[in-house]
């Protein structure tokens, strides 16, 4: 700092102390004045180097973070399979094929003992451990396939069935010693293959790390970001509208700024004891519903978009207004003709923001009990569901190790929905943008 | 502009419209939900330990698996005592049907249930659990006794604020180690069991006046026994057991304490502690010679079973798969003895309510 006053200060100083002499210009080609150059350059250099270095730094933390999730998650979409012979005609199953086109065909071939069917199969295709190689969810496979084609009960047929979490983690090259031998005896025979996992992608929570979807989770989260949007959205609209365009300046509609502001920043478990205390505890909704865990994310969301909504409105020239107003639009029809629209890539903006951390939240999320195991997806807003970090929470938390690339699968899941959500919104704010 | 405008005006109050209409929607709903919250309920709702939780989801998942029709029961893992806060509150739609609990439950907690018109509750052993003591493959092969662990553990040991810094100062055979011991928080069932198998046990065995302190005055004896310490020498690691795992696998100097299930499933990154020479394995933790085991427990409210579709057929389900060969000993459940089984089996067929006498 110093270096830099006496090249600013200097000539005025000297002219004002020995108004006699003429300014002398200054003289470039001295030693000091050219190490002073080069200090400025060599500030400024830095100044842009750790900039630069900041930026590397986050950008190197985000690759780290996503490399690590796909390398460690793209396997959890994947399952491995094992070509099971099974023979209907011998194991003689109780049942007419004519039920199993029929509604209770599930209930029918539990009863008739396919479970005990598939796993004896096993044991005959692949010695006395052979039914520890398949899946717990390995017969839900075959009754599919039987559902699909009933004319296999009196066939003899190659069902690729999943198989069992050490075996799979070992097929994928991180497996128990045991499960590394199994493997390595299958591949030999050749009945091992691998293909996307279905069962990961339409089935919800289970306690078996191969037979563990994502799509109930993703319901969960689904139904409860449109609660939440159908709440948030138009009343945070609708407050920021009347608190810029219509409410007077007086002591109350300072509180309520003040109010808003403080909301926007009251950290998530608050709401999700509010919503305890409140919708379960006063409203007697139901436990674990996405309706309440929407509601209480609704409640957080709202004065997100409310301040954004407030600075979009104040943005929008005066001019824009006074002219509606003096060719004789009413104040509604100047909100809703000209302001709101102007506004709105501001409030999408905050929208996105708002949005964005409510589908990451878990917190209040765990106080209304989003956090339960549940095996099927929500069919309705008041079903009890979990959501995507819940469910990335809850699997992490298990004891199998099968789950960890699960895990990993679920983020990856998590973060897609999430780009996509940003996607539409910032689509829409696109398309409203206006420059003037 | 006006073009512009008149087509924006479209696209925006589009966007209005759905969204209000969405907001009255959502509001019929809650309309609907204040009549019908309480109402019915069609799902089975568990809620407690994180110990039994594996075994009652599985257990709820076999139920979804055997009948596609049927509802898929809502199981929360909240810990044993927060759970009985939420079972006791009352009987209804409302409050949940059953309590998985790794402990009894305590006189207490009866009283609550019953003052909230949830006394006629059945109660079932489903299985054993052993409250097991581990560190690191590489860590200095510990042999501990219930004596040494309750002087490193307690508050105050004795009466005496606990000073003890490694694991010399509370037996000299032991290796100068620092103590450290990740265990669960004070609300999980876990933890009741390490005061009162474990603690308990070594606060009797080294301060002969503690015993008849249990009569005399709870209170004290609570303090002087099952009280942990608060100097970080034991860490609260959450009801996150894969925690623990992961913090004894980073600190071989470190004592985890878990549900046995967790031990079982991570042998290869963990051993576990003898506890005065038994080392904790299915066999021991089965026949009661390693001082840690406890039983399982779920309650069930007997209001709840013709109340709740699928109810008496998912204990049934859970009592085709206790046995010691069953799916859930494959899980890390430890059978209990065959004459538990068929009293717990007969309490279902029955439904045999508890008596409260029992309880402490």
């Amino acid at each position: 700092m110093n270096s830099v006053t006496p090249f600013i200060g200097t000539p005025d100083a000297t002219a004002s102390a020995k108004p006699a002499t003429a300014r002398v210009p200054t003289d470039w080609t001295t030693k000091a004045m050219q190490s002073r150059i080069r200090r400025r350059y060599a500030a400024e250099r830095r100044f842009r180097l750790a900039g630069l270095a900041a930026v590397w730094l986050s950008a190197g933390f985000l690759a780290f973070l996503l490399s690590s999730m796909l390398w460690q998650g793209a396997s959890g979409f994947v399952e491995t399979r094992v070509a099971l012979p099974i023979d209907f005609a011998a194991a003689a199953l109780p049942i007419e094929p004519a039920r199993l086109t029929s509604r209770g065909a599930d209930l029918a071939l539990a009863s008739a003992g396919l479970e005990g069917a598939v796993d004896s199969a096993a044991t005959r295709a692949f010695g006395k451990d052979g039914e520890g190689l398949l899946s717990d969810g390995a017969w839900v496979t075959v009754r599919d396939a039987l559902k699909a084609d009933p004319g296999l009960l009196s066939r003899k047929t190659v069902i690729a069935v999943p198989v069992a979490s050490p075996v799979d983690m070992a097929a994928k090259g991180d497996g128990p010693p045991e499960a590394e031998a199994v493997v390595a005896r299958l591949k030999a025979r050749g009945v091992l293959t691998r293909g996307l996992s279905m069962t990961f992608l339409t089935t919800a929570d289970s306690t078996d790390a191969t037979r563990v979807g994502i799509w109930g989770a993703f319901k969960g989260s689904l139904l409860t970001m449109i609660v939440t949007l159908l709440l948030a959205f138009p009343i945070g609209v609708l407050s920021a509208l009347y608190l810029e365009e219509y409410a007077p300046k007086n002591r109350w509609t300072d509180l309520i700024e003040v109010s808003i502001n403080n909301l926007a920043a009251v950290p998530s478990i608050i709401f999700g004891l509010l919503g305890l205390a409140v919708f379960l505890g006063t409203f007697g909704m139901p436990r674990s519903a996405p309706l309440v865990g929407g509601l209480t994310l609704a409640l957080m969301t709202m004065p997100v978009i409310v301040i954004a909504g407030r600075n979009a409105i104040k943005a929008v020239p005066p001019s824009i207004r006074d002219a509606a107003l003096g060719i004789g639009a009413s104040p509604v029809q100047v909100v809703f003709h000209h302001v709101l629209p102007l506004a709105l890539p501001g409030i999408l903006t905050g929208t996105i923001i708002g949005m964005a951390r409510a589908l990451g939240e878990t917190a209040p999320l765990l106080m209304i009990g989003m956090r339960a195991f549940i095996a099927a997806p929500p069919s309705g807003l008041r079903d009890p569901a979990t959501v995507l970090p819940v469910q990335i929470f809850l699997w992490s938390d298990q004891v199998s190790r099968g789950f960890i690339e699960k895990t990993s699968a679920a983020i990856i899941v998590l973060l897609v929905f999430l780009l996509a959500m940003n996607g539409v919104a910032i689509y829409l704010r696109n398309k409203f943008e206006t420059r003037w | 502009m006006t073009g512009i405008d008149v087509q924006r005006f479209g696209a925006i109050s589009g966007l209005a419209v759905t969204a209000l209409a969405g907001a009255t929607l959502i509001g019929g709903c809650v309309d609907q939900a204040n009549g019908g919250g309480a109402g019915s309920r069609d799902q089975i709702t568990a809620v407690g330990s994180s110990t039994v939780y594996p075994f009652t989801t599985m257990i709820a998942e076999q139920l979804v698996a055997n009948d596609p029709d049927a509802k898929a029961p809502v199981i929360e893992s909240t810990g044993t005592g927060a759970g009985m806060k939420l079972f006791c509150a009352g009987i209804g739609a409302g409050h949940p049907d059953i309590e998985d609990a790794s402990r009894r439950m305590k006189a207490s907690e009866y009283k609550d249930c019953a003052a909230n018109g949830a006394g006629q509750i059945l109660e079932i052993q489903v299985g054993i659990d052993g409250i097991a003591f581990a560190e690191a493959k590489n860590g200095p092969k510990m042999q501990l006794t219930p004596t040494d662990l309750y002087k490193a553990l307690a508050a105050s040991p004795g009466g005496r604020p606990n000073t003890a810094r490694v694991w010399r100062d509370v037996n000299p055979a032991l290796p100068p180690v620092p103590i450290q011991v990740y265990g669960p928080p004070a609300t999980s069932g876990t933890r009741d069991a390490l005061a009162e198998l474990i603690l308990t046990k070594g606060c009797e065995a080294s301060d002969p006046a503690a015993k008849p302190l249990a009569k005399s005055d709870p209170d004290a004896h609570k303090a002087l026994c099952t009280r942990v310490r608060e100097d970080g020498m034991y860490v609260d690691a959450g009801e996150n057991d894969n925690l623990i795992v992961q913090k004894l696998q980073s600190n071989p100097n470190a004592i985890g304490v878990f549900g046995y299930s967790y031990l079982e499933e991570n042998k290869n990154d963990v051993n576990g502690v003898a506890i005065s020479g038994v080392q904790p394995t299915y066999a021991t933790i089965a026949d009661n010679r390693y001082p840690g085991s406890r039983p399982l427990y779920i309650y069930v409210k007997k209001a709840h079973l013709s109340a709740i579709p699928g109810l008496r057929t998912f204990l049934k389900l859970y009592a085709a798969n206790w046995s010691a060969t069953g799916p859930l000993v494959k899980r890390g459940l430890i059978a209990a003895p065959p004459a538990v089984q068929a009293r717990s089996a007969a309490i279902i067929a029955n439904e045999t309510i508890l008596d409260p006498a029992v309880l402490s």
